[in-house]
């Protein structure tokens, strides 16, 4: 799928801020035109959402965490077992117990853009340890 | 106003990118394995998952390196047969998940090691009105999965315990091109033969090799003097091998000992000597004729 910014006649390009659905419902994915900078959102119900998750590929493409182990099974699966749901943090920051129980719960297909936004905030912050209060103002500042 | 074809890439995930990154995992795994095999039956209950795991032993007793896949996602038996219970811890590794070791150092990957507790049932989501659409897709994803991330090794054969019915093998054949080739399993009784002429049919059609029919509780055996009765009527199971064309490649006889495979010491491990540990023996011999001519 791609969206075209008519006026411009320029393909619109996806944005990591943007997206920070924590259950496995509502999907809003921001888009851009880099020509204009027009930007859309594309909003999904939960069946379109829990659709395009189980397809085993990440939504603004692949991150470390389509790189784990049994990724789609452990985040996708109901009572998966707690070693199933790694999160790769490959980063310099500390996260919080909450801050990684929250992350965990992202699903799997937008995981990685989830966690690449909140990184992204709390640099530009200066922030080295991330936690709740850290990722509610995310929420807050994406406004999804 | 541009079209689709006219926008270079994709909307900016390369989903192309990661699909085909996917199945380079896929087969730098499969690369390591000499021979996929996978064991199917149109209908359940014939036995098929406690065939494969004492096919399984008689080929690590050759000192083969034998490896099972529990395709039968959502009713998975072979950790439970070959000794690999549910409080397993998983190893995970950064390239992939290591398989559970069952009796005689088989090597498996089931459902059933990944889920929290015994009774827990396979669901792809808590949501209560939303299942049905996408279990299907999960399900090809899933098994996928299954094989990519299990750090399964040099293995001579991997065994792949398919899910009854024959809508699977669409998935399998996907994901392994190679497959040495399928055995089909029945018993005796008409209706089993009835659906399992349809799995013939349809591997038939797609062009899966078809290693040949086990006919599996073909007798019962006295396990104090080993005479055998019948315990299905039907016709013959050698009639509907050949109207198929197919080969038969083995008679198995129920033994009650069998059940004794769920403490996770295998029927053929212990008792290869007795009529049943023959004939599976014997239909050992021709999956590995089959597969090596």
């Amino acid at each position: 799928m791609k969206f075209l910014c008519i006026p411009c006649d320029v393909k619109m390009e996806v944005q990591v801020d943007g997206i920070m659905p924590e259950e496995k419902t509502n999907l809003a994915m921001k888009f851009k035109c880099k020509k204009c900078g027009h930007s859309i959102a594309m909003l999904t119900n939960k069946f379109e959402t829990e659709f395009v998750s189980k397809l085993g590929v990440e939504l603004g493409g692949a991150t470390d965490v389509s790189k784990a182990p049994m990724a789609s099974v452990g985040s996708s699966l109901s009572q998966a077992k707690e070693e199933l749901k790694s999160t790769n943090p490959e980063d310099d920051l500390i996260w919080t117990e909450e801050a990684l129980e929250r992350i965990k719960r992202v699903p799997f297909f937008v995981r990685g853009m989830a966690k690449k936004t909140v990184i992204n905030f709390a640099t530009e912050k200066g922030v080295t340890t991330i936690d709740a209060k850290l990722m509610d103002e995310v929420r807050e500042k994406v406004g999804m | 106003m541009k079209t689709y074809e006219d926008l270079e890439g994709d909307g900016g995930s390369n989903v192309i990118g990661q699909v085909t990154a996917l199945g380079e995992k896929l087969r730098s795994r499969l690369d390591k394995i000499k021979y996929k095999v996978a064991l199917m039956s149109g209908k359940g209950g014939v036995g098929k998952s406690s065939i494969t795991a004492n096919i399984a032993s008689c080929l690590a007793d050759r000192g083969n390196k034998v490896g099972i896949l529990d395709a039968d996602l959502n009713g998975p038996s072979i950790a439970h047969l070959l000794g690999v219970g549910n409080e397993v811890q998983l190893e995970m590794k950064d390239d992939g998940l290591n398989p559970g070791i069952g009796h005689q150092g088989i090597r498996i990957m089931s459902m059933d090691m990944l889920l929290k507790t015994d009774d827990t049932p396979v669901m792809w989501t808590d949501a209560d009105d939303a299942t049905a659409s996408w279990v299907s897709i999960m399900e090809s994803t899933a098994t996928r999965e299954l094989m990519a991330d299990t750090n399964w090794g040099e293995l001579d054969y991997l065994l792949i315990d398919m899910p009854p019915g024959s809508d699977r093998i669409d998935n399998i054949r996907s994901l392994i091109p190679e497959l040495a080739g399928v055995v089909e399993i029945t018993i005796p009784s008409p209706l089993s033969q009835h659906i399992v002429t349809k799995s013939i049919t349809k591997n038939n059609k797609m062009g899966v090799p078809i290693i040949g029919l086990i006919e599996n509780m073909a007798t019962y055996v006295c396990p104090h003097c080993d005479k055998e009765g019948k315990l299905f009527d039907g016709e013959d199971v050698h009639k509907l091998s050949e109207r198929k064309d197919i080969p038969y490649i083995g008679k198995i006889p129920f033994d009650t000992r069998v059940s004794r495979s769920q403490s996770g010491n295998l029927f053929y491990n212990e008792f290869k000597d007795s009529v049943t540990g023959k004939a599976i023996a014997e239909a050992v011999d021709n999956i590995e004729k089959f597969i090596t001519k």
